[in-house]
């Protein structure tokens, strides 16, 4: 009975930069926290040995010169974990997903399809690397063992049986991953190694220490003998990418797709396995004034990024990335986002791959809602702003609006009477039209708009108001409530209107009309 | 004409834009006679209001909008004293019942108190606006009829504002038409905010900074418009053409309001003596018999500083408040609490007597009319230090208890926006990212020091900001202009006013963060611009210290010290001084004035008097350091400013050092009065605007000029004058820490081993961390004994051995250990030693897992087992299994009682030194043991590393190489940018200095490393040595982190 195990050195850098091999290269911190609490929690050995530590603040690391500094993403560890799955599924059906970077094998019987063990850890190492991680391999007649030289050493390592203990006596007591709290204990006992802790009396340290000690003391002692808890087959292949600077254009966003659809194609061969159909998800950075909203319930909320979704259905299973990009790429042109990208997020629906091939492969037109259709219509005409319907902003400034999307209200209209008994309704001019006025003693005597001159029966005003003085364009108007009478005719024609004196502009509008 | 009746100032704390000042200013301009400030829910404000209208001639109006339990508030005014006492009451009895910032009235309750009150309806935040707007019209016609009701018809005021708002304008209609229903007069006011239009941005502000929304989304929370600032007559009545009565009652009310703050009612408490002769009488016995005391039957100059002194304090009446702070004291000393007063008290010879200061002012010769004047007209200031915590605590509730609960308060501390508060909430308003924010608040004042270039545009380019985009802009601006207004109310640290009975009529009171405490809505400065007396009760490490030390001289020693009566010369404390051995001693333990003692070299006592006052940043900016010392050296002839300023001069050498030479050369160069005088006192330490200053200063140049000084030398003594806005020290108040310097030298060096352990006890203070301390006193022969659950209690003990006293580290020292944890081993041990770790564990049940490994970890359990070879990793062993209750059946199976007997050894192996100090530091922060670098010296001495004692020893600039702990880094504001460490190894502590250029490039090494090798030139002269740095390394040392107190 053989065990492999798979260990990710620094798993949450290589997370971080799998989909970018460039980035190992060069000094690399992975930055995490919110607010003022922005702190480094890994680095490469490069950023190391310039002297960037775990825990020192975004705006210390900042300083080293060179030191690639990247915002850690839980999706991309996500993404980088099931990949460490796939590749271990694709060796062997028996896995235990031991640690978010770590996983062990079952290797009985694998001997006939991968040959002698030292060609099947060279294997499992190439396909790691072939997904994007370069992973350290050992192989032991007992999990544990394997586990622990795996985390120690790049290897491949395989341990002979029956020399566990040996191998094991200098390594570091920390390798057996005890609780933190006993982690303590053996430094303050000065128990350093794993040949130090195996020495120790195991009656007395059961009494000391408790059941864990035992356990760990059985493992530095070689004897890490267990059953593997095996981890279900997931077929969730899902692959994302957050980025520090946001993309605009088609050419570097397919540059991304690409490296995406290279990934989850690995991925799925590895389990033998193809797409079937894609989502695509684009997450768009939205400026804060335009995202905010004043309704009470997301006031307190960050501004959200809005998202993009396109999905591709596949009349058949694909392996080919090259080919699924051309027809993201034909996708995305006819409708591009309209903002830039921030992240991507794409997601895959696997499928067994089919044998033979039956014609000419053409990507079928998906079939989109007609609703969807028929709304995406107008926005290309309207323009995407002014499809839906206006709500009000809880703003001073005078007709403050905005478009809101159609929803679907799951609210039953109740059937209760409307209760504003105002009397006035006011008609709102879109755009306002210009007017001349004139005036005496400060007071609109007479205005002239649409090219009609009215005289000033009676005018209440001005209505003064200003605001967003914080922002490029403030507003600054007088209103006045005209009620007017026109100049000429017999029977002349009576109205009320709201005009307003644009104080930054020095112009004259009317605003709308009162019934 | 019309007079403003409705304005708010910045002291309605984020919802007025404008200081009282501003709006008195305004109300000036526009050629108004009075004005009525009413700040929301107290009278914060009110007495710079006061103060600033009295001084441009105008009248002031109090009143105050208090938030009324029905909804809305209520605008009251003081029509009169009584009026003003109301309102008073109101307010405390709002506050007292209420949370911090909450509270509010019934109706019932002002009409139960509507004496000499007048009422206005109010504008937007207003009960009236309140009920039309949410009931409509008919509840607001019986509201006015409640207002009514309650205040009377004549003192009630229907109120219309025009902001140019439809809403508004709807309600004043109604108003109008109620006002007529029910024969009530209109007001016509302007509700002002702000005294200019574009104060409405910070208006702006701060609604966010009240709703904790930012701008973007506070929608309609802001201001429609910039209507709200004070208008001017001709504006409001245009405003008001078709409701001239409304602007005309303006006046008429005006004229009503006879209440001034000139007239507050405040009357000192009177001290009852106990046979019922007066209190003049009383004075006079107690100062006699404290005079036979302190200057025995012979001193006739004491005699008749004494008499002159009464004769003044019965002309002026102040008998009552010596006797009450004389009871302050005697109270004190009653309690064994020590107590001394300092500031200008320390001027009077009759304080000294009475014992409430410690320094003969007769014996040094100052000057007693800086204390008390008969021209100044204003209560004597006496600030009486005591020990810190719970002593001082005791102090201050005598004097509730003896004043009574609305007979005695804390004086409020106005906290205003100063640079990094502002830029904050102005950039969370703006909607600035958290981490562009953090960046720029790490950026303001992160060290003291800040450079000519080291502006906010600076600050904003190393940000990647752009100052020219609109909203960077607004930042920048908006951030200047909240400078200095006002933030919330804090409590002052130790002042305190009093009162002959019903404070609460004299100024609001409120509840104190604090429980327990009651604070006034003034701070200390408008107390005694109101003519308030305030009695400080301040807390000081080094008093605590003193006690403790006398405590233990007294147990152990047998022997009782008086601070008062110490030897005044004392040879071995000036020994110390003059060789910069002042590690531990009060205001001469810094680095600083480690430097400059040994040029200084004290000889008497006066010398320690201007030792303390020369190292402040007043005299170190006006560079009065370095001439007084040249020519203490007789390096540089002795020049006086001018010839007229040659006798104000002469005792500091034609140097001015102390504010009363200050005041005194203001008084003889610019023919100051002795109250214009004063004025620059207050102006020294008045921390709300450099404005004063500039006001002073011209002053200043005008006096000079009338009396020919001009030139240079005017310019050079308005340097020194004005460098005192940075702080400079009175004569009297450095002559009080100079005593206390030198009792603590004393003490040190007589009763090291007392006065050890009672710094340790009282840490943190000072300068230096504990481990520091203790490696000080071991170079000076004391010895130490670890931390011992057999012997140690929770503070540091004194053990008598054969070759004198040992100092036992007390288990306060242990990391994690709670102090019930730490008294209940004391007391368990008292009652029977322990006999194993389990009998520990078992009698001391509360101690958890981690306390025990702590202990076990710095060698505090190796003595409770019998076996000499047990050492600490034994006992980490047994803690364990100690920690692990296992039931008696198992207990009997593994054959072991543990209440008896201790455990056999463990199969661990003994801790190494290294690992002894690590854990040493790791558990207590410090070690008894050798210094971390002692196990390093041969290695450090093939390299070339002296140790530090050596380096008095070399010539001035040889190079050196040094390698220490740094215990102190400090980069004052007054060097330039210059970074000063003190390095620690086994043999003593260097002086290191870095340039700025040399920080600037390692900076990250000398912020972040514990230990440094500085090579660099050796500086030694005068005594002084100091390495000046060249290049700077860590140095690694795994083994021990030292923490160092950094200053910045």
């Amino acid at each position: 009975m053989m065990f492999g195990a798979i260990f990710v050195p620094d798993f949450l850098l290589q997370a971080a930069g799998r989909a970018d091999a460039g980035l190992r290269n060069r000094p690399m911190v992975l930055i995490d926290g919110h607010g003022p609490n922005f702190h480094v929690v890994a680095t490469n050995r490069l950023a190391a040995h310039l002297g960037v530590r775990l825990g020192m603040t975004k705006a210390a690391a900042a300083e080293f010169a060179g030191v690639e500094l990247i915002a850690r993403h839980k999706d991309l560890e996500t993404s980088a974990h099931d990949a460490l799955l796939d590749a271990a599924w694709s060796f062997s059906p028996k896995v235990e997903d031991t640690a978010v970077d770590t996983v062990l094998l079952d290797l009985a019987g694998l001997a006939t399809l991968f040959g002698s063990c030292e060609n099947l850890a060279l294997q499992i190492k190439s396909r790691c690397r072939a997904l994007g991680l370069d992973v350290h391999v050992a192989i032991s007649a007992n999990p544990e063992t394997a586990r622990i030289l795996a985390c120690a050493k790049p290897g491949p390592t395989l341990v002979p049986d029956g020399t566990e203990a040996s191998v094991l006596k200098p390594l570091a007591v920390d390798l057996l991953a005890p609780s933190e709290e006993l982690l303590g204990v053996f430094r303050q006992w000065g128990i350093a190694t794993c040949g130090a802790l195996a020495a120790l009396p195991v009656l007395s340290l059961s009494e000391g220490v408790g059941q864990e000690g035992v356990r760990l003391h059985s493992i530095a002692g070689g004897q890490g003998q267990r059953a593997l808890l095996l981890a279900e087959h997931r077929n969730i292949f899902e692959e994302s990418l957050e980025l520090d600077d946001a993309v605009e254009e088609l050419e570097p966003l397919s540059f991304l797709l690409g490296r995406l659809l290279d990934q989850l194609c690995a991925r799925l061969s590895a389990r033998a396995l193809a797409i079937r159909s894609i989502q695509l998800q684009l997450e768009l950075l939205t400026a804060f004034e335009k995202a905010f909203d004043t309704r009470r319930e997301l006031l307190r909320k960050r501004p959200v990024s809005e998202t993009f979704e396109c999905s591709l259905a596949l009349p058949r299973p694909v392996q080919d990335p090259k080919l699924l990009l051309k027809l993201l790429r034909l996708r995305l042109q006819s409708n591009p986002p309209k903002a830039p990208i921030q992240k991507l997020r794409m997601r895959a629906e696997p499928d067994r791959p089919v044998a033979l091939q039956s014609g000419l492969f053409l990507p079928t037109a998906p079939d989109p809602d007609k609703l969807e259709l028929t709304l995406a219509r107008l926005s290309s005409i309207a323009g995407e702003s002014n499809v839906g319907f206006p709500e009000l902003l809880g703003s001073h400034r005078p007709d403050a609006m905005r478009m809101q999307k159609f929803l679907v209200s799951s609210v039953v209209p109740s059937n209760h009477k409307k209760t504003d008994d105002s009397k006035i309704g006011f008609r709102v001019i879109r755009p306002p039209w210009p007017a001349n006025v004139t005036l005496q003693d400060g007071r609109p005597v007479q205005i002239t708009f649409r090219g009609q001159t009215w005289k000033v029966v009676q005018a209440s005003g001005p209505w003064r108001s200003s605001g967003e003085w914080w922002e490029e364009n403030p507003w600054k108007e007088d209103a006045w409530d005209l009620e007017l009478r026109s100049a000429g005719g017999k029977s002349p024609a009576a109205a009320v209107y709201c005009t307003v004196f644009d104080a930054l502009q020095q112009k004259w509008f009317v605003r709308g009309s009162y019934d | 004409m019309y007079v403003e009746l409705h304005a708010r100032s910045a002291f309605s704390f984020l919802e007025g834009g404008s200081v009282p000042e501003e709006l008195a200013g305004g109300c000036a301009t526009h050629g108004m006679r009075s004005m009525a400030l009413l700040d929301r829910d107290g009278l914060y404000g009110s007495p710079r209001f006061h103060l600033a209208m009295k001084k441009l001639g105008l009248q002031a109006h109090i009143g105050a909008e208090i938030t009324c339990a029905e909804g809305g508030r209520l605008a009251l005014l003081a029509g009169s004293r009584e009026g003003y006492q109301n309102l008073c009451r109101l307010v405390t009895r709002m506050k007292l019942r209420s949370q911090k910032g909450q509270g509010a009235i019934q109706l019932s309750e002002a009409a139960e108190c509507n004496g000499g009150l007048i009422c206005l309806s109010g504008g937007d935040e207003g009960w009236f606006a309140h009920v039309l707007e949410r009931d409509g019209v008919k509840p607001a016609a019986q509201c006015l009829s409640q207002l009514s009701a309650a205040f009377g018809q004549d003192n009630l005021y229907v109120e219309l504002q025009r902001h140019f708002r439809r809403d508004q304008e709807c309600r004043n209609q109604v108003a109008v038409e109620l006002a007529r229903q029910l024969h009530l007069p209109l007001l016509a006011t302007n509700g002002v905010c702000y005294a200019a239009p574009e104060q409405r941005q910070i208006l702006d502000v701060f609604s966010c900074l009240r709703n904790h929304r930012v701008l973007a989304n506070a929608g309609k929370l802001l201001s429609t418009n910039s209507e709200r600032y004070l208008k001017t007559p001709a504006q409001m009545a245009a405003l008001f053409a078709d409701l001239p009565e409304a602007i005309a009652n303006t006046c008429e009310l005006s004229s009503r309001l006879s209440y001034t703050m000139k007239d507050l009612g405040y009357q000192f408490p009177v001290y009852r003596t106990p046979d019922g002769e007066s209190q003049m009488e009383f004075l006079r016995a107690r100062a006699s018999e404290g005079a036979l005391h302190r200057y025995g039957s012979h001193n006739e100059k004491a005699n008749r500083q004494i008499q002159k002194e009464l004769a003044l304090i019965e002309k002026l009446q102040l008998a009552g408040y010596f006797l009450i702070v004389w009871d302050i004291v005697r109270f004190c000393r009653e309690k064994n609490i020590l107590v001394q007063g300092r500031g200008s008290a320390a001027n009077s010879a009759v304080c000294y007597s009475l014992g409430i200061t410690a320094v003969d002012p007769v014996g040094m010769d100052l000057l007693f009319e800086r204390f008390l004047s008969e021209e100044r007209g204003e209560w004597p200031d006496i600030d009486l230090d005591l020990p810190s915590g719970e002593q001082r605590e005791r102090a201050i509730q005598y004097v509730y208890e003896r004043f009574g609960k609305l007979g005695a308060a804390m004086c409020a501390n106005v906290i205003t926006y100063r640079g990094k508060s502002a830029a904050r909430e102005i950039g969370k308003v703006l909607s600035f990212d958290p981490e562009t924010l953090d960046r720029l608040s790490c950026l303001v004042g992160a060290w003291e020091y800040t450079d000519s270039n080291d502006t906010l545009t600076r600050q904003f380019r190393d940000a990647g900001l752009d100052l020219k985009q609109h909203r960077i802009w607004k930042f920048f601006e908006l951030c200047q202009k909240i400078q200095d207004l006002p933030r919330h109310l804090g409590q002052h640290s130790g002042g305190m006013v009093i009162c002959q009975g019903q404070l609460d009529s004299i100024v609001p009171l409120e509840p104190a963060t604090m429980p327990g405490r009651v604070v006034v809505q003034w701070d200390k400065e408008d107390c005694a611009d109101m003519g308030i007396i305030k009695v400080d009760l301040l807390g000081l490490g080094m008093m605590a210290v003193l006690e403790d030390t006398l405590r233990l001289i007294r147990d152990h020693h047998h022997e009782e010290i008086d601070i008062g009566s110490l030897p005044p010369d004392d040879p071995a404390v000036y020994s110390a001084l003059q060789q910069a051995d002042t590690i531990g001693l009060f205001q001469v333990e810094s680095r600083a004035q480690m430097s400059c003692l040994p040029r200084l070299r004290p000889k008497y006592f006066y010398d320690i008097v201007v030792q303390v006052a020369i190292i402040r940043p007043g005299p170190i900016v006006g560079k009065m350091v370095h001439p007084y010392l040249n020519r203490r050296l007789g390096r540089e002839p002795i020049e006086t400013l001018h010839p007229s300023l040659e006798s104000t001069l002469a005792r500091t050498l034609g140097v001015p050092l102390f504010q009363e030479q200050l005041l005194r050369m203001a008084m003889i160069a610019a023919g100051f009065t002795g109250g214009e005088a004063e004025e620059l006192r207050r102006a020294f330490g008045f921390k709300r605007s450099e404005a004063r200053m500039k006001d002073v200063e011209i002053k200043l140049r005008r006096g000079m000029d009338l009396k020919g000084i001009t030139g240079e030398t005017q310019d050079k003594i308005i340097h020194s004058i004005t460098s005192f806005a940075l702080y400079g020290f009175p004569e009297s108040h450095a002559a009080s820490f100079a005593l206390l310097a030198y009792a603590s030298g004393y003490l040190k060096h007589h009763y090291l081993a007392a006065f050890t352990a009672a710094m340790l006890n009282n840490q943190p203070m000072g300068f230096y961390n504990p481990a520091t301390l203790i490696k000080d006193a071991q170079r000076h022969g004391l010895r130490f004994k670890p931390i011992d659950v057999m012997r140690s209690h929770w503070d540091c003990t004194l053990e008598e051995d054969t070759d004198g006293f040992r100092v036992r580290v007390g288990l306060r020292y242990v990391k994690g250990l709670r102090k019930e944890t730490g008294i209940a081993i004391a007391e368990q041990r008292e009652r029977w030693p322990w006999v194993s770790i389990d009998d520990l564990k078992q009698r001391v049940p509360q101690i958890h897992i981690d306390e025990l490994r702590v202990l076990a970890a710095i060698g505090a359990l190796n003595f409770i087992s019998k076996d000499k070879t047990f050492h600490r990793r034994d006992a980490l062993w047994q803690v364990e299994s100690a920690s692990r209750n296992v039931g008696p059946l198992i207990a009997a199976h593994i054959g072991k009682n543990k209440q008896t007997e201790s455990e056999p050894a463990s199969p661990l192996k003994a801790m190494t030194p290294k690992e002894r100090v690590f854990a040493d530091f790791h558990g207590t922060g410090l070690t008894v043991g050798p210094h971390p670098l002692a196990q390093y010296r041969q290695q450090l001495a093939k390299q070339g590393i002296a140790p530090v004692s050596r380096l008095k020893q070399m010539p001035d600039g040889k190079a050196v190489s040094v390698v220490g702990a740094v215990i102190v880094r400090q980069r004052p504001g007054t060097a330039k940018g210059f970074v000063f460490l003190s390095l620690e190894d086994e043999t003593g502590v260097a002086n290191v200095i870095i340039t700025p250029q040399l920080f600037e490039q390692d900076h990250r090494v000398v912020v972040h490393h514990s230990f440094l090798r500085i090579q660099g030139r050796l500086q030694n002269q005068d005594g002084v040595v100091s390495v000046k740095a060249r290049q700077i390394e860590p140095f690694h040392l795994a083994d021990a982190e030292v923490a160092s107190h950094d200053f910045h």
